[in-house]
């Protein structure tokens, strides 16, 4: 019943020396917490670009939406989350909501901006600017940014880099939100617990290629949790 | 057009809190005329052959720090990133940020021009008007370019080094007919030359506004 | 994996450059009879003409392969064209640096200065400066599809430039009448003339060979680094 919202079959991205991808296929359904989990350099960020349209695969199909991402059309159905704010210092909160929703050709614009604001519990302070908020007011500025547009789909890129407990857990808790919307959200992390818990399913990419795929119940959960640390201690060992 | 209009919107609405651009590009400007006075001992005939470089030096010397700070803040957040990841065109970003970058550098070129009327002792005539129009081709050459090159650089950790090397030698052409048509202009008489040249340095803008809307898509993908 | 790493290509261009390389240098220090001139300094020194032209237009040639494979590239986003492009980007500024260390070599004994801010000097030192900034740029970026897009989109920049620069480092030698060295090359003899395009024809071997090489150096280096990277995954 279910439509897949990403088809990716066997991309391939190899430049010169660079080989970022080897042939990764998987599906990710309406409604799904997807979660990619690799190490650095395992290709996530890579794919990510793709499903944004931001950049093109050597070889391979992708549609996002049933369409080619690099036709830029789902652009207004997809939100990036990464641990980058995208934000403006010099604007106050509005301004910045203002100035992607005009990008983004949002209806109704003033009255969204005020219930994102609303939602993220920033209303009070949305006349300030960006640069005297704490770590976590610019986070629940970002995902406040990240809404307005009403996008169906959520590309999460390494969000919790660098972002302390309290912003973290509020950061889990939008997901928890989302997912509970009927958004389909796709989630690259190298940290199993709060993958796991968040997900429906997952893949796990190494050297460029897929290694493991499941949904997440008890088994196949634990099967990833063995297979990512062997993973981890062989690559520890290498060096 | 909105996104256009959007982002000039959204850096005016910073340089006027922060009025770092315009005031900085100001100042250097005044310390270019303050040092060019100390190492320059020259007559009063000389300098008013040269004033017209002396000048644009002022001007495309402030410039590069506009640009700097122009592409700071969307660097600093990984804006400029969030940027490509909307819907809109990469050639109206594009657009957006040549227009802004190019106001701010003619309202500092109209902050700066009295001052260097008075320390040089320009004499003012009609004829001096055309500096308007001399100030806007010359300032849209040198932007045009300016803003696609930044958006190269803003990619490498030597931002500010590389953005120099990389576009002083490209804006070589119109400096020189900038230089030229200024000279013409505080001399007070109009030369030949004149308006041929105020036709190339158009010329020049109108090619190079049209190949870095078309080469910007290039510059933002990943 | 079994391409040879010197193709046959290679000897057919380097065995006709071993014995026309000699010939050049006789047609230009036997064959062609020396110009009048004030002394004979100066009629040895002319003879630097020859390479240094020929320089010239192989520089010129070489940044348009630059522009070309930069098109194609942002075309057709295959690594060999960015190839192409770099490698002639680093072949067209050596041939440019060519060009600017021998004209002053002939501009002191026929001017008595080293530099002067001739329009064609002046614009071979700014068009080098576009290209050392392009092959800045390539050092400060990591391998990859953004170093090829950014290089693409400044090698074509940066080739547009080129005719702007030229006729407008021109037509201000013009307006300075202190600059007043001509070039003296009003009319050519027959036999100057035939050596110059001899020798051009010789570089633009010269250029093709210096070309092959680079792209094969390259072609190396990617596939060496793609098998460590096979290798690694095997590991």
């Amino acid at each position: 019943m279910n439509q897949p919202v990403i088809i990716a079959e066997n991309l391939r991205k190899e430049f010169g020396r660079v080989v970022a991808l080897r042939g990764v296929s998987f599906q990710v359904e309406e409604g799904a917490f997807f979660t990619i989990f690799g190490r650095n350099g395992a290709g996530k960020s890579t794919l990510l670009s793709i499903i944004s349209g931001m950049a093109s695969a050597t070889d391979g199909r992708i549609r996002v939406f049933g369409e080619d991402p690099g036709e830029r059309t789902h652009r207004h159905r997809l939100s990036v989350i990464s641990h980058e704010s995208f934000l403006y210092d010099n604007l106050t909160a509005l301004e910045n909501l203002a100035f992607y929703g005009k990008l983004y050709q949002v209806e109704n614009l003033n009255e969204r901006m005020h219930a994102v604001l609303d939602q993220v519990g920033l209303h009070h302070r949305r006349f300030d600017l960006v640069h005297t908020f704490s770590r976590g007011m610019v986070q629940r500025l970002t995902i406040a940014r990240a809404i307005l547009h009403n996008p169906d789909l959520f590309l999460l890129d390494e969000p919790f880099t660098g972002l302390d407990q309290h912003a973290t857990e509020m950061l889990i808790g939008l997901m928890d939100d989302l997912k509970s919307q009927g958004k389909t959200i796709l989630l690259t992390t190298h940290d199993l617990q709060i993958g796991l818990r968040l997900s429906t399913s997952f893949m796990l990419l190494e050297r460029q290629r897929v290694v493991e795929t499941g949904t997440s119940d008890g088994l196949t959960a634990e099967l990833l949790r063995e297979k990512y640390f062997s993973l981890v201690k062989t690559s520890e060992a290498g060096q | 057009m909105n996104v256009i209009w959007a982002i000039i919107r959204k850096d005016f609405q910073m340089e006027f809190r922060t009025k770092e651009s315009i005031t900085a590009m100001w100042i250097f400007s005044l310390l270019i005329f303050v040092i060019f006075n100390f190492t320059f001992e020259i007559s009063r005939l000389l300098l008013l052959q040269i004033s017209g470089g002396l000048l644009w030096v002022a001007f495309i010397f402030s410039g590069m720090l506009g640009l700097n700070r122009s592409f700071q803040v969307e660097r600093e957040n990984g804006n400029l990133r969030g940027l490509s990841l909307t819907p809109a065109d990469p050639g109206l970003i594009y657009f957006g940020k040549f227009l802004s970058t190019t106001f701010f550098m003619l309202i500092f070129e109209a902050l700066i021009f009295p001052l260097f009327i008075i320390f040089y002792d320009i004499q003012l005539s009609l004829v001096t008007l055309w500096i308007i129009p001399i100030s806007i081709l010359g300032t849209l050459g040198f932007t045009s370019l300016g803003t696609i090159l930044s958006a190269v650089a803003i990619h490498t950790k030597q931002q500010q080094i590389l953005l120099s090397l990389l576009l002083w030698p490209l804006i070589t052409p119109i400096i020189i007919w900038a230089v030229k048509t200024t000279g013409d202009v505080l001399a007070g008489e109009l030369s030949a030359a004149f308006q041929p040249v105020m036709v190339r340095m158009l010329v020049f803008d109108v090619i190079f506004t049209t190949i870095s809307y078309l080469l910007f898509e290039y510059v933002v993908q990943e | 994996m079994t391409k040879p790493y010197k193709s046959q290509s290679f000897y057919v261009l380097a065995g006709l450059l071993l014995v026309l390389i000699p010939v050049t240098l006789y047609m230009i220090f036997q064959w062609v009879p020396p110009i009048k001139a004030s002394n004979p300094t100066e009629a040895t020194a002319q003879r630097i003409f020859y390479y240094h032209v020929a320089s010239a237009w192989i520089g010129f040639f070489a940044f348009f392969i630059v522009f070309l494979a930069s098109v194609i590239y942002l075309w057709k986003k295959e690594r060999r064209w960015e190839n192409m492009a770099v490698a002639s980007a680093e072949i067209g500024t050596l041939f440019m640096t060519i060009v600017l260390i021998t004209g002053p070599i002939w501009a002191k004994p026929t001017w008595g200065i080293w530099w002067t801010w001739d329009a064609r000097l002046t614009s071979s030192l700014v068009l080098w400066l576009i290209y050392v900034a392009y092959l800045f740029l390539r050092r400060y970026l990591p391998d990859g599809t953004r170093r090829a897009n950014l290089s693409a989109v400044v090698g074509i920049i940066g080739f547009i430039d080129v005719p702007l620069v030229w006729f407008s480092i021109r037509w201000w030698e013009t307006q300075h009448p202190n600059a007043v060295v001509a070039g003296g090359d009003g009319s050519l003899a027959p036999e100057m003339l035939k050596t110059l395009l001899f020798c051009v024809g010789i570089f633009t071997i010269l250029y093709l060979l210096f070309m092959q090489r680079r792209l094969e150096i390259a072609r190396l280096e990617d596939s060496i680094n793609r098998h460590y990277k096979e290798w690694e995954t095997l590991s």
